[in-house]
């Protein structure tokens, strides 16, 4: 007898719902990880990720030994980005940065403060350690702060014909880059962590064999796909309960912008990373290619190419418009605009329309591939 | 499976090298002044052309809404009466907007745009070089600040450990959980005949995965190679035996795949953060230096930027070294023990 099956059955979605809330409830080590984890991540590394570089070992070489010289010494000290200490023992100043030791070094050749109360131009020389990497960039931008204070204070004040530059830092005016760390960690653990947790499910119902019985059933690969999509948002949602409440509650991160803007951000995203992981899931039907496949797309692309550390715009053409198929880099973009900057639906207009559209397409692409046959 | 093992890592570290830059670039800069403001224009015009700025998009008359807005990352304001007038009455003064979400960000921009004043402002005052005080900054080992210079040799590190965590992690667990982790126990092995057997084919796949890697970062993107081969080497084997064995561990402690691959997750994410790829090592706090001593990647991450960039065998290598090995045999032996208590 052949009969119709409507497309799509809200009471058979719930029934696949209720089977999948008994799973997790009864591991309640996945509980846990899903509730516990990304709040300890953000906190632990919120805490301990710091892009300031601080207290550089800085070998000084003074042959000069005049007042001018040391007062040019304690300029990199008093900045505390510096630690200034004199070379070690039976090493020179290059052995120590080739051995790590050191990360630069300043020379000061002798006649340095001669020539500077005479008012002949002087350099100083510095030898930075490129092997290193944020360090070397950064210290070249304290660099700069650093050379235009000492000319200032070798020439006296400034000379009258001069532009000055007044800076002012929006949205973060003590330059305080935890918020940024934070918003960051936040979308990359709770995207990672959602991935994990679907990824898996379909493909060990593949595994232990219970998908043939649930393929017997009259149940539609759609309803099955949102069935189990449904209790890991309401998990996920959570989490980012949680996560909220420690960013603001620990790290005292600012909220400026609106909160159902932000929630409708979070189901988005956690809509298109619930359904990449359903999607390895139905494709893999083998838990440790899924997991294997959910790390390389999750977890090294949410740190690195979403902007959570390397900025997009600095990114080639070709990897600009590749990122933008990932989730996590417009959800970061929601996710600081609101936090930092209280951007409304407006400034997130397309953030928020192409997580809505990377949703749309994996939940599609998943019902697709689910495919009914018992061989794969 | 084969193709993850495989083509992934030769993807992924040419992909990561390719796209990330720790240069701020295109960073888009919005001019407010006058049309007459020769002085401000002029500027404008050579931030365009020094390659760090792009122009703002859109025309917005608020500077801050600008910004708010995502469409500029900073913004010039002239003051009204034109900054030529202003400079010519001695009190010049020029405001900078920047979008300081991303604090290292602002700060380079504040200097790119500080260094472009000074330049201009020379040129048209015809003043020689005043400075009193000059830096003459020299970058040892990486003298062009190459950024794939210093992030491929960590991304590998990262690459060589997402490979053997996850696929080590998994495999005792699948087999405790479909049940022929019995079997296995009841041959007459030793336990830690168990351990060599189970765990020497990820050592050999991992280090199948190296040559590859190091192909792509000295061939693609032509990152120096100045450490002797058998270095590089020796220090990837005892890197992937240690990474192995500590999937193997939280293999031990798993009771199905889902939690090993959890656990692997664990483990994972805190490795990536301290290992020196992300954030500076120097500025975790002090506290937590003790849980950076037990992360592999940290010392791996070390010895490859010494050994590719620098190419010295000295005391840092050895100590580095000495590290890896000690945390491979300590968590080897801490699961062969777990062996011993989880079948008994």
């Amino acid at each position: 007898m052949i009969f119709r099956r409507p497309w799509f059955h809200a009471g058979r979605a719930r029934a696949v719902a209720k089977k999948e809330i008994h799973h997790v409830l009864r591991d309640p080590f996945v509980l846990a990880m899903a509730l516990g984890v990304p709040v300890f991540l953000v906190v632990f590394f919120g805490y301990v990720l710091d892009f300031d570089v601080k207290r550089i070992a800085l070998t000084v070489v003074d042959h000069d030994q005049t007042r001018a010289s040391r007062e040019l010494v304690d300029l990199f000290s008093s900045a505390a980005y510096f630690r200034p200490r004199p070379p070690e023992a039976g090493r020179t100043p290059l052995e120590s940065l080739e051995e790590g030791r050191a990360k630069a070094a300043l020379f000061i050749e002798p006649g340095f403060g001669g020539r500077l109360a005479d008012g002949v131009p002087t350099r100083v020389q510095i030898v930075l350690d490129g092997s290193d990497n944020q360090t070397t960039g950064v210290v070249g931008s304290y660099l700069g702060g650093l050379q235009r204070a000492a000319a200032r204070r070798a020439s006296g004040a400034t000379p009258g014909r001069n532009v000055e530059l007044r800076t002012r830092f929006l949205f973060n005016p003590e330059l305080n880059s935890r918020w940024f760390i934070v918003t960051g960690l936040f979308v990359v653990a709770v995207g990672v962590l959602s991935i994990l947790l679907t990824a898996l499910t379909v493909a060990r119902e593949w595994e232990t064999g219970s998908m043939e019985l649930l393929l017997s059933t009259p149940v539609r690969p759609l309803e099955i796909i949102l069935g189990k999509l449904a209790p890991y948002m309401g998990l996920c949602l959570g989490a980012v309960a949680l996560v909220y409440a420690a960013a603001r509650l620990a790290f005292g991160v600012p909220f400026r912008g609106n909160h159902l803007v932000f929630l409708l951000a979070c189901v988005l995203f956690l809509a298109c990373t619930l359904a990449q992981g359903l999607l390895i899931s139905v494709v893999t039907r083998q838990q440790q290619l899924a997991m294997q496949l959910s790390n390389i797309t999750g977890l090294l692309p949410a740190t690195l190419l979403s902007g959570f550390i390397f900025p997009v715009e600095s990114m080639p053409l070709f990897f600009r418009v590749l990122t933008s198929l990932l989730p996590p880099r417009w959800f970061i973009d929601c996710c600081r605009g609101i936090f930092l900057k209280g951007a409304g639906l407006r400034e997130l207009a397309v953030p928020l329309g192409a997580l809505t559209l990377i949703a749309t397409g994996l939940i599609l692409l998943a019902t697709k591939k689910f495919k009914r046959d018992l061989e794969p | 499976m084969r193709i993850i093992i495989f083509a992934i890592p030769v993807v992924q570290i040419t992909v990561f090298g390719l796209a990330l830059s720790n240069e701020i670039k295109n960073v888009r800069l919005a001019l407010y002044a006058a049309p007459t403001d020769a002085l401000a224009q002029d500027l404008h015009r050579r931030a365009l052309a020094s390659g760090w700025f792009r122009p703002a998009e859109g025309n917005d008359p608020d500077p801050v809404g600008t910004v708010r807005a995502g469409r500029a990352d900073a913004a010039l304001v002239a003051p009204a009466e034109t900054l030529d007038r202003a400079l010519a009455r001695g009190e010049g003064r020029l405001q900078l907007l920047v979008d300081a979400t991303n604090a290292t960000k602002a700060r380079v921009v504040e200097n790119y745009v500080q260094a472009l004043l000074a330049r201009t402002l020379r040129d048209r005052l015809g003043r020689g070089p005043a400075a009193p005080v000059a830096f003459d900054v020299r970058v040892l080992y990486n003298p062009t600040l190459t950024t794939s210079h210093y992030l491929v040799p960590g991304v590998m590190g990262l690459i060589l450990t997402l490979v053997t965590i996850l696929l080590t992690s998994m495999s005792m667990a699948r087999e405790r959980e479909l049940g022929t982790f019995e079997t296995l126990v009841a041959a007459p092995v030793a336990r830690w005949e168990i351990f060599i057997g189970k765990t020497l084919p990820y050592v050999i796949l991992g280090m199948a995965d190296v040559p590859l890697v190091l192909a792509v970062g000295v061939l693609g993107f032509r990152v120096p190679f100045r450490g002797p081969l058998w270095a590089v080497g020796l220090a990837a084997l005892v890197f992937v035996c240690t990474t192995v064995a500590i999937g193997t561990l939280i293999s031990t402690f798993a009771k199905n795949q889902q939690q090993a691959m959890m656990g692997g997750f664990l483990f994972l994410f805190p490795a990536i953060q301290l290992s020196g790829v992300m954030a500076p090592l120097e500025n975790i706090p002090a506290a937590v230096v003790p849980f950076s001593w037990l992360n592999p990647l940290r010392f791996f991450v070390t010895l490859m930027r010494h050994l590719m960039l620098k190419g010295t065998i000295g005391s840092l290598y050895w100590t580095n070294l000495g590290a890896l090995a000690l945390l491979a045999l300590g968590a080897g032996a801490w699961s062969v023990h777990r062996f011993r208590r989880t079948t008994a």
